[in-house]
């Protein structure tokens, strides 16, 4: 039985900050994380042509990985985090995700050796628990994952993490009708559930390999949100229902570090702001610096608690200036630099909230995530700690209530007549976990064809 | 701390949005003769059960099933689909729009014992070692919306099925997503393998890694940036274009 939050790790908004944490990690080559400064952690993809073997893609990992390297100290970082994020052949081979961590890291050991560069790989293995057709979060697929789980942190890969799924079979269904109820099952309930039982083996494989289970994010359904939400004139979703399937996932995300996760958490978790106020643990972040992967309207305010500062991905390749891992890793580190100089000069809270501010009122995703508003959400949550229903309910409420109450930003008739119909949803909606669970799982039951609970989550 | 937004950004769908309502300018749309008044707003509403009652009415008021489909059915959704198109609602209401026509079409099928002939069959897949299939489902319903049959291979789906499937069922066009920039790459082995068939059907290849650089390697590849191309191309291809004309029209950078 895990134990919930129900308290803030933070007394205030205001004590939340970019490059510390409560209680920051440390890697076996000397990096910290989350202990007073913000280290850039770059992020690559392989060409797709590299997927046809384990040569090439660990060659192609081998070469990416040592001009990240060469980049680092020619420009002189003083620190760098590799994320890996694992392609499905190499979460479905063990050995093929063991080798590229192998090799990777003896590159990254050779440079800490000779340069004294402190530095840490993260490897994230695919959630590849699924058949053709449906989820498969239990059995046979669960036991591969874990399988490369234990091969990456054998071979050397100092963070563990993954992307889970958890959930997304009800969210695809749900977020594309605006079903407000859909995404409180699917994203905090169901995905909670998940990430429960994933965390609690990942924890374990990290003790028993000295590594650290950092962190998950809910990006197969809060990222889908705001990527079908996209920018300002696009019509895919309401801006304020990618910003309610947000709040949502932060206790989902939660749910991972109840079961034995230490951060860092993920970059692409948008939500980790909401986290980190209640767990004080270290996250990475993505924003201006990611535009390579993706768009979002929140690129400098995300930034305003991270510990580590990430590019989300790119596809290795040339580029004018370098291959594209070195030309983005190099923006990552010149990122971080200016935020430890504010740490340094004792500007830290003025470039925190100068970095809000710029984006604070662009749009309802970055006006909720902004860290004092994020901190209302993280106390809703934790009101509710151990009820993994409630606190989702809350985490959608208390969003409402924000944007409801929001002064400067402005919202179209379109965005306030979801943030509407989505309050009056959830106003509608029962108090009791137990009636919720049990209609939700018929609802969906007879709606979903391919939602099979039984085979999936242990209720 | 705090700041005056205006001077740093503008949130131009503030700005741009148009004085009436979307119900408004449905409303306009709307024709005036019922029951199609009545169930092309039940159709804008996603309103399924009384898009069927509309329809129950119809039928015993003397109305042609079959021919309620593309006299009325189609009309609402057109009347959804531009609006979409027009940026003036969103993907969900479409997809709820798009549900309660589909009910219909079942509904006056079975009261009809006939369908009327689709506007043209689309096979559409997710690359083989890819289960994202979001954009897949969407490309799908907006196909179904505007009145084309589709195939849908679902996820992660061999590229010799892909290959016995379009040859099974002769589509005008095939369709692939994928996410990840080494799934994508199944779509070249696709395009290979057709034309060793000797089959010159357009691929309309999106997803999340894919771009237009990565299509024009191949020759059949014609890239989707947005969902919502996937009706447009179709459409395109049904009024005569051919691979270098679809290029020229949606290969936009």
């Amino acid at each position: 039985m895990v134990k919930r939050y129900t308290s803030l790790a933070y007394k205030a908004a205001d004590d939340m900050i970019f490059g510390k944490s409560v209680y920051p990690v440390k890697a076996e080559l000397g990096l910290e994380v989350g202990a007073g400064y913000v280290t850039g952690e770059v992020n690559y993809a392989p060409r797709p042509e590299a997927g046809v073997s384990k040569e090439k893609l660990v060659s192609e990992y081998r070469r990416l990985t040592t001009d990240i390297m060469a980049r680092a100290v020619q420009v002189g970082f003083p620190g760098i985090v590799l994320e890996t994020e694992h392609v499905e052949q190499m979460t479905n081979n063990p050995d093929w995700g063991g080798e590229v961590a192998h090799v990777q890291k003896t590159i990254m050991e050779e440079y800490h050796e000779e340069y004294g560069i402190k530095t840490a790989l993260r490897h994230t293995p695919g959630d590849v628990r699924e058949n053709r057709d449906l989820l498969a979060l239990i059995g046979d697929k669960y036991d591969v994952t874990m399988e490369s789980f234990e091969a990456v942190a054998e071979a050397g890969a100092d963070f563990l993490s993954i992307e889970t799924m958890g959930g997304k079979e009800i969210l695809d269904y749900a977020i594309l009708r605006n079903d407000i109820p859909g995404l409180v099952y699917a994203i905090g309930c169901l995905g909670s559930i998940d990430m429960t039982m994933i965390w609690s083996d990942i924890r374990k494989i990290a003790d028993k390999t000295g590594r650290i289970a950092a962190g998950d994010t809910d990006c197969s359904q809060a990222n889908t949100a705001m990527f079908i939400a996209g920018g300002l004139l696009d019509k895919n979703l309401a801006h304020t229902i990618a910003i309610i399937a947000r709040a949502i996932s932060a206790p989902r995300t939660l749910a991972g570090y109840e079961a034995g996760a230490q951060g860092p958490g993920k970059d692409c978790g948008y939500e980790n702001t909401i986290v980190k106020a209640i767990t004080g643990c270290p996250i990475s972040q993505e924003g201006k610096t990611s535009t390579c992967a993706h768009s979002d309207v929140m690129g400098n305010l995300v930034m305003q608690c991270c510990d580590l500062w990430s590019n989300e991905s790119v596809e290795y390749h040339g580029e004018f200036g370098g291959t594209s891992v070195q030309c983005w890793s190099e923006s990552l580190n010149y990122d971080a630099a200016m935020l430890n100089v504010a740490t340094e000069t004792g500007n830290a809270k003025m470039l925190r909230d100068i970095l809000v501010l710029s984006d604070k009122y662009r749009d309802p995703q970055g006006y909720v995530l902004a860290y004092d508003n994020a901190y209302k959400v993280a106390e809703s949550i934790a009101k509710d700690g151990d009820n993994l229903y409630l606190r989702a309910k809350n985490a959608a409420i208390t969003c409402c209530d924000i944007l409801n109450g929001a002064e400067k930003l402005t919202m179209s008739k379109f965005e306030l007549g979801a943030l509407a119909d989505a309050k009056a949803a959830l106003d509608a909606m029962t108090d009791e976990e137990d009636t919720f669970m049990s209609e939700s799982m018929e609802k969906y039951k007879a709606e979903v064809p391919v939602f099979r609970p039984e085979d999936n989550y242990k209720f | 701390m705090d700041v005056d937004p205006s001077k740093i950004l503008v949130r131009y769908n503030v700005a741009k949005e148009k004085a009436q309502t979307p119900e408004e300018m449905a409303a306009e749309m709307y024709p005036s003769a019922e029951p199609a008044n009545t169930i092309c707003a039940a159709i804008f509403d996603g309103e399924e059960d009384d898009v069927i009652e509309g329809l129950e009415k119809a039928i015993e008021g003397g109305a042609d099933p079959v021919a309620l489909i593309d006299d009325v059915l189609m009309v609402g959704m057109k009347i959804v689909t531009d609006l979409y198109d027009q940026g003036v609602i969103f993907l969900p209401n479409v997809m709820m729009s798009a549900d309660a026509m589909l009910e219909g079409i079942e509904f006056c099928k079975e009261q009809g014992g006939a369908a009327p002939k689709p506007k043209g069959k689309v096979v559409c897949h997710v690359a083989e070692g890819d289960v994202h299939d979001i954009g897949k489902s969407i490309v799908a319903a907006l196909l179904r919306a505007a009145g084309y049959e589709v195939v849908d291979l679902g996820r992660d789906v061999p590229v010799d099925e892909v290959i016995a499937a379009v040859k099974k069922e002769s589509p005008m066009m095939l369709t692939g997503t994928a996410l990840m920039t080494t799934t994508m790459y199944a779509f070249k082995e696709v395009n290979d393998r057709l034309l060793e068939s000797g089959i010159k059907i357009p691929f309309q290849c999106g997803g999340g890694a894919v771009n237009q650089d990565f299509v024009t390697q191949y020759e059949l590849g014609i890239y989707g940036e947005e969902a919502a191309d996937a009706p447009k191309m179709a459409d395109a291809i049904l009024s005569g274009k051919g691979l270098a004309q679809l290029k020229e029209q949606f290969h936009k950078h």
